[in-house]
């Protein structure tokens, strides 16, 4: 099994705003790797001796071991200039990065790991909703996902019936766009940007560009972390710690059609770093 | 009384926890602890030249340091969660506050290296962590033997929400709680006090809501 | 493992330290398992892994007699099959769908699993009851050296046998049994005997 394909994938090695000149020893895919600025203050990956190629956007620096074929991909609704730009800040979990992808994408966990906040055990049904590859852009996407949500955002009041889009434009990034309460006709993006460290060990960076005039930048911090962490005591404790691609190795239903979707993706490219092909 | 919080501060879950048990409402504070590192800015330096949250503003009262601040929202709310002046309770109640700084360095030190990136030297931090978790399960385990389920007296006290957050985390550093039954069984009985309320990393009692499918059997 | 591995009980836990309406982690030598009493006390055991998406079991929940994976809720009955998914509240699972269960038994106040049913019940070593649990940081042939060649030992100044599973080479589930109706002040100096039985061993390994 080669890796080559991820190795050629742009992955998110930290925050604009926190590269030093020092620069800040890490790893991307078991290789190690320094992140910071170069003397011209620009800045730069080393792996080895060797310049990687950088990218800048969504406030993080990206990277990549290979030669990536296609440019990062962009998020054009999040250029609109009121939208508050949220770098939510790193945290690592002991996990595949592709599970902690699949766990970004899913909804039925709602009511049983986010309570009273994203989902509630008396509402947890999930209705059909409609998956798809998009060839040109060869993206997942799930759309019309919709679930009934006690506080859907900082923002909101009260419980609504929440409409989700998910995207995945690369094999370790997802972006949701979801009802934005205060402003009815716009999506709110929320995304999960996950740096691979080794097969079971993730840097994971959320980011948003939210409307909200009412919340504080912190609240709305808060608010990414308070989510992500109610979800990173799950993700440390899937057995077999690999994303299985053997179908038969787990059990999805309708309600996981999104992650079927995926795990057919990241077979068919050879997205596998991270991924468990026949049980072990 | 304002509260400078910090949602995924184990420290401030504390307090949270205690005056929600309690039912003293606490007005919060956000701070931008991570990635921000807003406690240790001049506003806050100015409350608290420790550089650590909570802190507590209550009128003129400022306090720091979680374990004073249990004591101080126990004395005015809930005398009963305090020792009594019983020597033996008194001693066993500083006793565990103690402790619980004990458990803030080691296993909330491995947390903040596993989860936020922090310096430390990891295998020390576990190994102190997993030697506080052997002596706590000790002691609860003696506790058990003479029919009692908390740290101090004969009810739940200051003690118990003070050593709770960090050892219910301990994974959080990779330290793992399965080999401790004790901690499991006093834990539990914590989860289970009405108005308990959660943070991140430590889940609810889900059954002890009303079973959805009850009713349809 | 091999077969007749399989077919042995195996200690996972004392009983007492699981409450009614309760699910703890434990481990048999293929793996971890799950080992929970229904909300009357009926105790069952299965794999600790949810056949939807791998959620260690061991982290649900239990109502009535049924125990529920933490992650989306699917529920699990004494049999071990898939009885309700909440996100498709008018499915009846598939029959396929089952968690694993696994032989249990008790004696002397340990919880005993088997990977597969073995032809006997556990041995009752009789007269004794289990006190505590601990996990040492040890092999079974150390703890058993450092008790003084064998597992029938005394505990501070209580007859005593400690029952072993190795878990990982280098970690070993012990419990401590000592005679039943052993008094308070007697169990107490048992069990911090045990703590100190175990600083021996691992400080000698
Ligand atoms: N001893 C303090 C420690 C609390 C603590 O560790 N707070 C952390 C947040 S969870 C903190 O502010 N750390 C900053 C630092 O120690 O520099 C207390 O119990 O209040
Ligand atoms: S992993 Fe258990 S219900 Fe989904
Ligand atoms: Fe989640």
């Amino acid at each position: 099994m080669s890796d080559q394909a991820m190795r050629d994938a742009w992955f998110p090695v930290g925050l604009l705003s926190g590269l030093t000149r020092a620069g800040t020893a890490s790893m991307l895919m078991g290789e190690d790797i320094t992140v910071g600025l170069d003397d011209t203050g620009a800045p730069s990956v080393d792996c080895g001796g060797r310049k990687l190629p950088t990218v800048e956007r969504f406030g993080h620096l990206w990277t990549s071991l290979g030669a990536p074929e296609k440019d990062l991909f962009t998020i054009p609704e999040a250029d609109h200039p009121e939208r508050t730009l949220v770098d939510v800040g790193v945290v690592r979990v002991k996990c595949s990065p592709l599970r902690a992808v699949e766990n970004f994408l899913d909804i039925a966990h709602f009511p049983f790991v986010h309570t009273d906040i994203l989902g509630e055990e008396d509402h947890p049904e999930v209705n059909n909703y409609k998956v798809e590859v998009r060839k040109d852009e060869d993206e997942v996407w799930a759309t019309k996902v919709e679930f009934y949500q006690p506080q859907a955002a900082a923002s909101a009041g009260g419980g609504i019936i929440t409409e989700y889009m998910y995207r995945v434009p690369a094999p370790t990034c997802s972006v949701l766009y979801k009802t934005c309460p205060p402003r009815p006709g716009e999506w709110d993006v929320i995304c999960l940007f996950v740096q691979p460290l080794t097969e079971e060990l993730c840097d994971v960076w959320p980011w948003m560009a939210l409307f909200d005039d009412t919340s504080t930048i912190t609240d709305l911090i808060h608010f990414q972390q308070l989510i992500f962490l109610q979800d990173r005591s799950i993700l440390e404790n899937q057995i077999p710690k690999k994303l299985p691609l053997d179908p038969a190795l787990e059990t999805p239903t309708r309600a996981d059609l999104t992650s079927v979707a995926y795990r057919r993706w990241l077979k068919r490219h050879d997205y596998t770093y991270g991924a468990q092909l026949v049980a072990e | 009384m304002i509260l400078y919080d910090y949602i995924l501060s184990p420290s401030c879950y504390k307090v949270r926890l205690l005056a929600s048990l309690l039912g003293v409402k606490l007005e919060l504070r956000a701070v931008d602890f991570h990635p921000g590192r807003e406690h240790k800015g001049d506003e806050l330096l100015a409350l608290n030249p420790a550089g650590s949250i909570p802190i507590l503003v209550d009128g003129e009262d400022v306090l720091t340091e979680s374990a004073a601040i249990l004591s101080y929202i126990a004395a005015k709310h809930g005398q009963n969660w305090l020792a009594t002046s019983d020597a033996g309770e008194v001693g066993a109640q500083q006793q565990w506050l103690s402790f619980s700084h004990r458990l803030t360095s080691a296993l909330g030190g491995a947390r903040l290296v596993e989860m936020l990136h922090f310096p430390g030297d990891l295998a020390a931090l576990q190994e102190a962590g997993i030697a506080a978790l052997r002596e706590l399960e000790a002691a609860l385990f003696a506790r058990r033997l003479t029919g009692q389920t908390f740290l101090v007296g004969d009810r739940i006290t200051i003690a118990d929400i003070a050593c709770f957050p960090y050892v219910a985390l301990a994974p959080d550093g990779s330290v793992s709680l399965d080999p401790y039954a004790s901690i499991r069984i006093w834990m539990r009985a914590i989860r289970a006090q009405p108005r308990f309320i959660e943070m991140p990393g430590i889940h609810r009692l889900h059954e002890l809501a009303p079973d959805p499918l009850a009713g349809d059997a | 493992m091999q077969a007749d591995e399989r077919t042995q009980w195996v200690p996972a836990a004392v009983s007492t330290d699981i409450l009614d309406g309760t699910v703890v982690p434990a481990a048999l030598p293929t793996g971890p398992i799950a080992v929970w009493r229904t909300a009357s006390g009926e105790l069952h055991a299965n794999g600790d892994r949810c056949p939807h998406r791998g959620m260690r079991l061991s982290h649900g929940f239990v109502r009535g007699n049924s125990l529920s994976c933490i992650y989306h809720g699917w529920r699990y009955g004494r049999d071990g099959g898939c009885e309700h998914i909440p996100a498709h509240p008018g499915l009846e699972p598939p029959k396929s769908i089952n968690c694993g269960p696994l032989p249990v038994a008790e004696a002397n106040g340990v919880v005993w699993v088997a990977a597969q049913a073995p032809e006997e019940a556990p041995a009752e070593i009789e007269g004794f009851e289990a006190l505590k649990s601990m996990l040492f940081c040890a092999t079974p042939a150390a703890i058993a050296e450092a008790a003084g060649g064998a597992l029938k030992t005394e505990l501070g100044g209580t007859p005593a046998h400690l029952v072993t599973a190795e878990r990982t080479p280098s970690e070993t589930f012990v419990v401590a049994l000592v005679p039943t109706g052993t008094d308070v002040a007697s169990k107490l100096a048992a069990a911090t005997a045990l703590e100190a039985l175990r600083r021996v061993t691992e400080s000698a390994t």
